[in-house]
């Protein structure tokens, strides 16, 4: 079994409301995780899921995509060969990659071997943390069966996130990735990341045929 | 990435002991080894062993987990680092202890192979930090076999230039060390320049199209998530250098790493005086500290594509495609 989530590119409209979740879930309560200690000094804080804004392409060819980045649970994860103490491990039943706080020793080596700089050093305690995918909430039987899911994929207002089992062919994660192309980031650095994403569908330019030449002629003419 | 001054000491530490022990073992071997001159480059061997273990155990910062370090033999690099260079650093010990006690004949068998087991423990110490370095594909300027060659030169060169100067010092077979420190200089010299090579292509590893799936560069990053870039909580992201600080550091780096102890070794034997190569094993010190800040500064980490912008390039594929779609 391999859990992940599959973001619709095409859905997100960066309203960072996952972003927003993961925190609010992960520090709530009388524990949590992701700390703020010094929100005056650092107002950002610790974060587990970024939105990144960018825009691509050349005027006027232009558009402007969101690309929620958490950890990506990767099947070959790069950071849990690397740790020393064994406190970064793939859970065999579900594929979710953890973090020992344990036995972490704050070494930071498993942020340089994860590709997707989405693991964050906490100062206070002297360890490595990340998205543990919810794990607390997966597994909490208190909840009920709707809640039993990522805080992130709960919020989103468009649904452009999906939760799954992506080794199970009949999930929706996995229907989603074979039929519509889900990619995973930064291929080439053989992480094989769980979490996928479902490409944009280009948009036909709306600038009319002779703005677009008048534009062509000034910039490569 | 972040220059982490831990890792500068520990890294540095590491490479002057191997070497220093490797100039015992090369003085051993041509029976040019007095016992005071064994005592002065083993004690600085030590000094340097000491400093770059104690820099390391301050790079944990959860220390009650540190009694785990060794439970990933198997897979960490990091692992095999703690046992590696514990193990040299205790034969290192050893081997002093047995020269302050002095039974053993300097330029016996014994000592000799007790000598180069010990130099063997130190290069393999600097080349499991090396692979450390080395093995992580998401580190875009690390992930070459040059890593390791760098480091095990830096090291010897430093070791060399420490023992040619004990070496005059102490009235021992100066003309064959500084021969030792000329060749270690040469070699260095020819490793950096090529280090500085890849570290150039990993800048212009970072890609749009395999980060975002995007097809088109350029690409502007708008927001990465907050209000900047995670530098606080993410070290390897930690702001690129400018053009300006990477080619002033690497002119000062080159200068004092190769081109002014060159002429300084020359000096020495000309002169045949040792304040020259004291001169020349300082500035390939100094050339060493140079050498590793930019080594960690200028690191390229694959995450910076979700950090910063792409280095700013005409597509030479992507604007005849353009043009295509667009006509
Ligand atoms: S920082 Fe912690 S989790 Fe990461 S490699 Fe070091 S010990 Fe392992
Ligand atoms: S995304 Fe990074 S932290 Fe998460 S499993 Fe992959 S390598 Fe590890
Ligand atoms: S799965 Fe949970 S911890 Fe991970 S990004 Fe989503 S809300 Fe945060």
């Amino acid at each position: 079994m391999q859990l992940t989530i599959v973001t619709d590119l095409n859905k997100c409209v960066g309203c960072k409301s996952c972003q927003v979740s993961c925190k609010e879930h992960n520090t709530s309560g009388a524990y949590g995780p992701v700390p703020d200690a010094h929100p005056r000094a650092d107002v950002d804080g610790m974060w587990w899921n970024r939105i990144v804004t960018m825009e691509s392409g050349a005027y006027p060819n232009t558009s402007v995509m969101y690309l929620p980045k958490a950890c990506m649970h990767c099947y070959d994860a790069p950071c849990v060969p690397v740790c020393p103490t064994g406190a970064s491990y793939k859970r065999e039943d579900n594929g979710v990659v953890l973090i020992d706080y344990d036995s972490c020793i704050g070494c930071q080596l498993c942020m340089w071997a994860c590709p997707y700089g989405v693991r964050e050093f906490d100062e206070e305690e002297g360890v490595v943390k990340k998205c543990t995918l919810c794990i607390d909430r997966l597994e909490d039987e208190s909840l009920p069966e709707v809640e039993r899911q990522p805080a992130c994929v709960q919020s989103c207002p468009t649904h452009a996130r999906t939760f799954g089992d992506l080794d199970d062919p009949t999930s929706e994660v996995a229907r989603l990735v074979s039929t519509r192309q889900g990619f995973g980031l930064l291929p080439e650095l053989g992480a094989r990341p769980s979490v996928h994403y479902l490409p944009r569908r280009p948009e036909p330019p709306r600038v009319d045929k002779e703005t677009l030449e008048k534009v062509m002629a000034e910039r490569y003419e | 990435m972040k220059p982490a001054p831990q890792l500068l000491v520990l890294t540095l530490g590491q490479g002057l002991a191997g070497g220093m022990t490797a100039s015992v073992g090369f003085l051993a071997s041509i029976g040019g080894l007095n016992h005071r001159l064994a005592l002065l480059l083993l004690g600085a061997a030590l000094f340097c062993a000491i400093l770059g273990g104690g820099a390391s155990f301050f790079h944990m910062h959860h220390f009650s987990a540190a009694r785990y370090i060794l439970r990933r033999l198997k897979t960490s690099w990091l692992s095999r680092e703690a046992l590696t260079t514990g193990l040299f650093g205790g034969t290192l010990f050893l081997l002093t202890v047995a020269t302050v006690w002095g039974r053993l004949a300097l330029n016996s068998p014994l000592y000799i192979a007790l000598a180069w087991l010990v130099t063997f423990f130190g290069l393999v110490a600097i080349f499991v930090t090396a692979m450390l370095y080395a093995s992580i594909p998401a580190m875009l300027s690390w992930h070459s076999p040059v890593t390791v060659l760098n480091l095990l030169a830096v090291g010897l060169l430093g070791g060399s230039g420490w023992g040619g100067f004990f070496g005059m010092v102490e009235h021992g077979p100066s003309g064959q060390l500084a021969a030792a420190v000329a060749i270690f200089l040469v070699v260095t010299g020819a490793v950096k320049a090529f280090q500085w090579h890849v570290f150039s292509l990993a800048r212009h590893r970072i890609r749009a199209t395999t980060g975002f799936g995007l097809p088109f560069a350029p690409y502007r990053l708008q927001d990465s998530g907050t209000t900047r870039a995670p530098y606080r909580t993410q070290t390897q992201v930690h702001p690129v250098i400018s053009d300006g600080l990477r080619l002033r550091m690497a002119v000062v780096t080159a200068i004092f790493l190769t081109v002014l102890p060159i002429v300084l070794v020359i000096l020495s034997q000309i002169a045949a005086e040792w304040g020259w190569m004291l001169g020349a094993a300082i500035s390939i010190t100094l050339g060493s500290i140079f050498e590793r800040w930019l080594f960690f500064a200028d690191a390229t980490h694959s995450s910076r594509v979700f950090f910063a912008d792409e280095p700013r390039e005409a597509s030479r594929v992507a604007e005849p495609v353009m043009r295509g779609r667009l006509s």
